[in-house]
């Protein structure tokens, strides 16, 4: 949107030479932005036209109007081969030109998207892309499409795993696909297995990748009715995950790093009076008299790892927050009061940058 | 209006810092003024996509910094209607394809020179073909927004089409009922809202989805505790504020994380003075403008972002924002009718 993270170098002015070249570079590119405006205009929807917005785009990709007058251009390519008239999605010769002009278009991106990998225009352009395969191309060739940028995501985030766009493609390249595989009839089209797995293997290599803590907890209650889990295969499996979380954060408790943290909350989200939002539950009819006894062992389990992480403002911000969803429970503090008091005090002295913050939830413990 | 970055350079944190930092009030208004003067370098014409973005960044800076009338009104209200469609949609310059983001920066700077009327007189539409650009976007039944005639949709379009409709008292045109419905499904377990249902909470969007919210006056629906929990933790050691966990701290993200504070009541849970001093530390003393961070590159849109920043806490001498619309307060209490 602007310039992020460029460092700017206070070199010499730039030499006349240098200044004659940068006039030349502007005369250049305004008179390409002329020429394909002018053929864009007079509908002359040629290969050159192509070629000509594959330069300026090359040169500029956040320039979105030249990425819509591509998309003006396919459209008529497409028409040439595939007459409207025609509505046989298996002419084999028909579709072997489209889907060529398809795939083309799809590896000219690959290289761009490499180099602007945060480029909003980029991705929803491939995303037309691939909407016009499924317009008009037969179901298995546009699955074979898709399955391919499963593959390029997956590259992708290895290379920069918490890019934004590559999250937010992956799951709308899992939705087409499960829709494509219910299109084709497969019994078998949920992903959900698939991408539970991927989070793990991606918090494996980082913990600290909070994008797939939280695809994670996206995942967990689609994962959990797909699989008809009982009230005990739901217990089982949220204290699975509160041990994971746990061994890592006993690994380092005096870690800075908020993932888990974050993580840990929203599975401890259950505990509340109702979790919000509903739809991440986990355990959805929990009694209260299950939830105190979480909350009770949550603490127990806090209070231990303080011993040796005493500096560490996360366990008793946590400490301080399982204290109030108890409280709400049954109107009864878990702890003697002395103890919620040097919590807040310990986070006033460790965390001065929230004082505002603790001193409110001072107020809210002590109203009096 | 320019959105090319320079010549300026941020201070480098550390350095010869004056004990107390100064805004350059001055240096940043030539700063602006001079964005449109510089015709010979490629960047100005590689971010013609962005002109009339960088003219809502500009003047609303301007008129932040006390000096309203740094740019000519006049040629900024011909340029906003140069920009303008048929269908009553804006681009970012003429000849650019019209999108929600220009339309809605469009109306907040008609609204913000007060210049509505002219819009009547002389646009391609008048405010209500407007409205109905913006309206025929929303998706009826999921209640979302898209960008453009190409469907991609964004919550980011949703806000604009709340802001630039309200401002325009045209609410009426969408569905706000469903607009609300489809923010609260962006909602996420730590209090954050993402782009699309399932996406990770993030500062910017955060910042969309409450304002939504504000102007559909929903905010009872926001996890007010939890939000403002997880929005004071982008605050690092250094003062400045980050986006997403684990991210850098970058002076465009006080304004997106600072203003949904201020949506829910909680300013006070960050620190206000080393806030203030990170944003200072962004800026070029000598040249006018605010960077991402100390040492980097200069631009009008972290500049409007940091001084908009630094009107929400309080910095003497700049006129009050307003945290839903990042525009002047008065202007918006005007043009809403508060
Ligand atoms: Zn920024």
């Amino acid at each position: 949107m602007s310039s992020h993270g460029v460092p700017r170098a206070s070199g010499p002015k730039p030499t006349a030479q240098g200044r004659e070249k940068e006039l030349q570079r502007i005369q250049e590119y305004r008179s390409l932005v002329a020429t394909v405006n002018r053929e864009i205009h007079q509908r002359y929807y040629t290969k050159e036209l192509l070629g000509m917005t594959t330069r300026l785009l090359e040169l500029n990709p956040e320039y979105y109007t030249i990425w819509n007058y591509r998309r003006l251009l396919l459209r008529s390519f497409f028409e040439g081969a595939i007459p409207s008239t025609s509505n046989n999605k298996n002419d084999s010769t028909e579709h072997g030109t489209v889907q060529q002009y398809i795939t083309d278009d799809l590896a000219f991106l690959l290289p761009l998207l490499r180099k602007f990998p945060k480029c909003y225009w980029i991705w929803n352009y491939r995303l037309w892309l691939l909407a016009e395969a499924a317009r008009l191309l037969p179901s298995p060739v546009v699955y074979q499409l898709w399955q391919k940028e499963l593959g390029l995501v997956g590259k992708m985030l290895t290379l920069d795993s918490r890019n934004f766009h590559g999250w937010g493609y992956r799951r709308q390249v899992v939705s087409a696909l499960e829709e494509l595989s219910v299109a084709m009839g497969s019994a078998s089209a949920s992903m959900t297995e698939h991408e539970f797995v991927y989070t793990t293997k991606m918090i494996e290599s980082n913990l600290s990748n909070f994008s797939a803590w939280h695809r994670r907890s996206k995942l967990i209650p689609r994962l959990l009715s797909e699989r008809n889990a009982s009230h005990a295969e739901r217990r089982e499996f949220l204290e699975k995950e509160l041990e994971l979380v746990q061994r890592a954060l006993w690994a380092d408790p005096d870690s800075k790093d908020q993932s888990l943290w974050f993580y840990h909350q929203y599975l401890i989200s259950n505990f509340k009076p109702s979790c919000s939002p509903q739809a991440d539950a986990i355990i959805p009819d929990l009694p209260d008299a299950d939830k105190l006894a979480y909350l009770q062992a949550q603490i127990e389990d806090l209070l231990e790892m303080l011993d040796g992480a005493e500096t560490c403002k996360w366990i008793y911000q946590r400490l301080l927050e399982l204290s109030l969803m108890s409280k709400s429970l049954n109107d009864q503090w878990p702890v003697a009061s002395s103890d919620l008091e040097i919590w807040i005090n310990k986070l006033l002295e460790l965390d001065p940058l929230r004082k505002g913050r603790w001193e409110d939830l001072r107020k809210q413990i002590f109203p009096w | 209006m320019s959105l090319v970055s320079g010549p300026g350079r941020a201070q480098v944190a550390g350095g010869n810092l004056p004990n107390e930092l100064q805004l350059a009030v001055e240096k940043h208004v030539k700063y602006i003024q001079s964005l449109d003067t510089r015709k010979d370098e490629l960047e100005y014409w590689l971010t013609e996509h962005l002109r009339l973005n960088g003219v809502y960044w500009g003047l609303t800076a301007l008129h932040l910094l006390g000096h309203p009338d740094a740019l000519p009104r006049h040629e900024t209200v011909e340029f906003v209607l140069s920009c303008q469609h048929d269908n009553g949609g804006f681009g970012p310059a003429p000849g650019h394809d019209p999108h929600m983001l220009y339309t809605v920066s469009a109306v907040q700077i008609l609204v913000t020179v007060d210049a509505l009327d002219e819009l009547e007189k002389r646009g391609k539409t008048g405010r209500e073909g407007v409205g109905r650009y913006i309206a025929q976007l929303q998706d009826r039944d999921d209640g979302s927004f898209a960008g453009d005639e190409w469907g991609e949709t964004d919550t980011r379009f949703l806000f604009g089409a709340l802001n630039a409709l309200s401002l325009m008292r045209l609410l009426s045109y969408i569905d706000v009922t469903k607009a609300v419905a489809y923010v609260q499904a962006c909602a996420n377990f730590d209090g954050g809202y993402g782009v699309s249902p399932g996406a990770e909470s993030h500062a910017g969007q955060i910042f969309v989805c409450v304002g939504a919210l504000a102007i559909a006056d929903r905010l009872d629906l926001v996890d007010k505790d939890r939000l403002g929990s997880w929005l004071s933790e982008r605050q690092l050691n250094n003062g400045g504020l980050n986006g997403r966990p684990e991210k850098l701290e970058d002076v465009c993200y006080s304004w997106w994380v600072m203003s949904s504070l201020a949506m829910i009541g909680k300013l006070g849970w960050i620190d206000k003075d080393k806030l203030s001093k990170f944003i200072l530390q962004c800026q070029d003393p000598e040249l006018g403008g605010m960077a991402d961070r100390p040492g980097d590159a200069v631009d009008v849109f972290h500049t409007v972002f940091g001084i908009a920043g630094l009107s929400l806490i309080g910095y003497p001498g700049l006129k009050p924002v307003d945290p839903i619309y990042c525009m002047p307060l008065e202007v918006v209490n005007r043009a809403v009718g508060r």
